[in-house]
């Protein structure tokens, strides 16, 4: 669920990074309308990824959701922003301006705060027993105190290394929102020319941050540092060498001007380093915190959620596509900006 | 019970307060507008009327900036639930989390899936395929509040859980999602959603029936609204009443304190069948100090006997009592408002039957117009306050009977919760006045400016970008994948 999101929003997240630095409103504009129809859907992932961690993972939800609360809420009121900038642009004469920056600025904002919420969690998280809120007069122990809480303070999420992830993050995102806009907009449009040089600049930096990160994870996980260099050290730089192989494919579509398949390969990438950052805590849900199995709802319950799930799964990837395929075609500035 | 409410919990319930307040404004909005504007698109096909086109465009931008408020402060919400209620979270997660889960994946996401093709999709898939779009919206918002209300009604009457190793685990699928609250408060949270819609559309017809402007237009729309009212209104006070017998087996201290009803029996030891019209419940909680009673009405009403037995609030122990103020003055504004919104109904078709039904002669009853523009904002009114008589009534708990509101709220000092608070309300106050001020733009710029329904297939930029051109009303490319095409 997350990766669907991580896939889809990085896109029309980084468009709009993309579109901080936009000369004009008609340009904002137009990015805003190539997205109508579908952004979204792709928010929309979001929430069902929050309601399926909260079906499966309760107790990480709440707790975990209680230690990252600032940069989750960060990063959702940006998203929110965001999110009314697309209805009020459309509608608004005299605050387009506003709107507009409010869509860029949020943009920026969100991937920040979810990297730092990310990279917060691969830190793991103080926990305890007993009630979370002490000093109430005439608590008394109950069955609930078997569930150990969250029992850090509002800061405990902040180091270098979670601001860090959050730069990442941002990098991500507008390498993704780059190359969704070459696929976008029609070659020779001014849109497309200056994502073009956006798309080559921010693939270098991407490849750099990814290199930082892994050093750095090395450096100060043991979990990550003994798996990586344990017996299967060789299946690591196997992956390794395959997310390279994506990153290159991505980076030569792109310079031949193939910009779909060019997204298309920087989706595998990020997909990969997803997988491979499960793989990696694997059986942790939360790094030296909540393994699956302990974090996992009561297996009754799982089984019921599972099976709805996996029916309802490709039904909404169904309708997804056809939204997708209804609005698709390129665009070029001038005319989105007239047709809405 | 008060000695609970310390600062931290207070701040959490107000916080929690807040953001559920602000967002049920707009969510019930969406799920009654989106079966009238689908009502509207079918009158349009059936009729080819081009004023049902016109009314249906009109009101879909409302729609379109309610739902959009009603996300923003939904995913607030869902998120809120795990900053301000962390264990509880996580103890109701098994039942609770599942459900919220269920939510998103067959409702939320379906009505997001649909929803962009019923506002971006005129002229790009076929006039069907764009009614199944809005028909779809409709039954998953429906979709969508049955949900929210298995899990809100689950905290009022939890069955088919056990309490185990700290978690709320299932033990009947059946009684937990049908539990006894539930069964009568989902028809009538709907029900509300329904005319609630109903009576904004009424209200805004009737105010550009007192402008003058688009007069006609509007009042073929004020006919049928009233008429359907007529049905509505009446129904729901029907379901209210039983929902109220409901709580009084289900959950007595929630409605003894809806009815400030503390005393089982009389001192000289008859049934107590006072109903209050007014009480002030004293600082002990444990009596009015001063009520206007009038007897035997509280058994009638939730008994439907002369003489029956209602459980009062000295049944059970003053921890375990929630506060009277809310819940009863919340819950007799709800029903006056409820009654008054029948009288607006009758009275409207009273007037059609005399034949007053033009625009013309509507204008000289302007009384009534004001009313069924007033009309337009009690629904709010009764929705916000059926809600917190629920809610509060609960209290102490927060489900009820088996975990304590302080049990379940999250790890952080006063501080902390001070600053949630304040972000969340000027986060919401934005969302809430952005969209009022687009609402009354929408609706000052009337309905003048809709393009007729041939323009949809036929307008100027049709043809400037491949979406253009894939128009024509189907959804049939005129070109091979466009995206992919090396050449482009």
């Amino acid at each position: 669920m997350f990766l669907l999101y991580i896939g889809l929003d990085g896109a029309d997240l980084g468009a709009g990074i993309f579109a901080l630095f936009s000369k004009d409103e008609e340009e904002r504009g137009a990015i805003m309308a190539s997205m109508a129809g579908f952004w979204d859907g792709n928010e929309t992932w979001l929430v069902v990824a929050g309601g399926v961690l909260f079906g499966a993972f309760p107790l990480v939800y709440g707790s975990a959701f209680n230690y990252l609360m600032i940069p989750l809420a960060v990063a959702l009121w940006a998203i929110i922003s965001r999110a009314i900038a697309f209805e009020f642009h459309v509608h608004a004469i005299g605050s387009k301006r506003f709107w507009g920056w409010m869509f860029a600025g949020g943009s920026l904002v969100a991937p920040f705060g979810a990297g730092v919420a990310l990279g917060a969690a691969l830190q793991g998280f103080p926990m305890a027993h007993g009630m979370a809120l002490e000093s109430v007069p005439g608590a008394h122990a109950s069955a609930f105190d078997a569930v150990p809480h969250f029992s850090g303070n509002a800061l405990s999420f902040l180091s270098p290394f979670s601001l860090w992830t959050g730069v990442g993050a941002v990098v991500a995102a507008s390498l993704a929102g780059g190359l969704y806009l070459c696929a976008r907009f029609l070659p020779g449009d001014p849109i497309h020319q200056r994502a073009k040089a956006w798309t080559s600049g921010f693939s270098l930096v991407a490849l750099a941050a990814i290199a930082v990160t892994l050093i750095w994870s090395y450096a100060i996980f043991p979990w990550a540092a003994a798996k990586w260099t344990g017996p299967d050290w060789w299946f690591w730089l196997a992956w390794l060498v395959i997310i390279l192989g994506f990153a290159y494919k991505s980076m030569m579509a792109h310079a031949e001007q193939r910009d779909f398949t060019a997204l298309l390969w920087g989706e595998g990438v990020v997909a990969q380093l997803w997988i491979a950052l499960w793989a990696t805590m694997y059986p942790y849900i939360v790094p030296e915190t909540w393994t699956i199995q302990s974090a996992a709802n009561p297996a009754n319950s799982l089984a019921v959620f599972t099976l709805f799930m996996t029916g309802f799964v490709p039904v909404m990837i169904l309708y997804n596509w056809y939204q997708i395929w209804v609005f698709r075609g390129r665009f070029t500035k001038k005319s989105v900006y007239g047709g809405h | 019970m008060l000695l609970e409410n310390t600062m931290p919990v207070l701040l959490s319930r107000l916080d929690f307060a807040w953001i559920t307040s602000m967002h049920i404004l707009w969510t019930p909005m969406t799920i009654g507008m989106s079966w009238l504007l689908f009502a509207l698109e079918m009158a349009w096909l059936k009729t080819g009327d081009e004023r049902w086109y016109k009314l249906n465009r009109f009101f879909e931008k409302i729609f379109i900036i309610n739902f959009g408020a009603g996300v923003a402060t939904g995913v607030t919400m869902e998120m809120a639930f795990g900053i301000l209620y962390g264990p509880f979270s996580q103890a109701v997660g098994p039942f609770f989390g599942n459900i919220l889960g269920f939510e998103t994946i067959t409702a939320f996401m379906y009505e997001a899936g649909f929803i962009g093709l019923m506002v971006f999709g005129w002229g790009k898939v076929s006039k069907g395929m764009h009614a199944f779009a809005t028909f779809n919206v409709g039954l998953s918002s429906t979709l969508s509040a049955m949900w929210i209300l298995v899990a809100n009604s689950w905290m009022q009457s939890p069955n088919g859980v056990v309490l185990k190793h700290g978690l709320f685990q299932v033990t009947n699928w059946w009684h937990a999602i049908l539990n006894d609250n539930f069964v009568w408060g989902f028809p009538h949270m709907w029900v509300a959603c329904l005319e609630l819609a109903l009576f904004v559309f009424a209200a805004v017809s009737s105010w550009f029936i007192l402008k003058n402007r688009n007069a006609d237009l509007f009042t073929k729309l004020l006919k049928p609204t009233l008429l359907a009212l007529l049905i509505v209104t009446p129904i729901q006070i029907f379901i209210g009443d039983t929902l109220g017998r409901d709580v009084a087996m289900t959950q007595p201290t929630s409605l003894a304190a809806m009815e400030g009803h503390y005393h089982t029996y009389l001192p000289n030891g008859k049934v107590n069948t006072g109903w209050h019209l007014i009480a002030f419940p004293n600082a002990k909680n444990d009596g009015n100090s001063f009520a206007i009673t009038i007897p035997h009405v509280l058994s009638l009403l939730e008994t439907h006997t002369w003489n029956g037995k209602v459980t009062g609030m000295d049944s059970f122990p003053a921890k375990d009592r929630p506060d009277v103020w809310v819940p009863f003055y919340a819950f007799r504004a709800m029903v006056a408002i409820g009654f008054f919104l029948f009288f607006v109904a009758l009275w409207g078709n009273w007037l059609r039957l005399r034949g007053q039904f033009n625009a013309q002669a509507l204008r000289k009853h302007p009384w009534f117009l004001r009313s069924v523009v007033f009309s337009g904002f009690l629904p709010y009114l009764a929705i916000w306050c059926g809600w917190w008589t629920r809610e509060i009534g609960r209290q102490p708990w927060v489900v009820y009977n088996l975990m304590r509101t302080y049990q379940g709220v999250s790890h952080m000092s006063v501080g902390q919760e001070i600053f949630w608070f304040t972000g969340y309300i000027v986060f919401e106050l934005v969302v809430w006045s952005g969209a009022w001020y687009f609402f009354s733009r929408v609706i000052r710029k009337g309905a003048d400016d809709i393009a007729p329904s041939e323009s949809l297939f036929h307008h100027p930029d049709a043809g400037e970008t491949d979406a253009g051109r894939a128009g024509g009303g189907f959804a049939k490319p005129t070109f091979a994948k466009p995206t992919m095409d090396k050449s482009r």
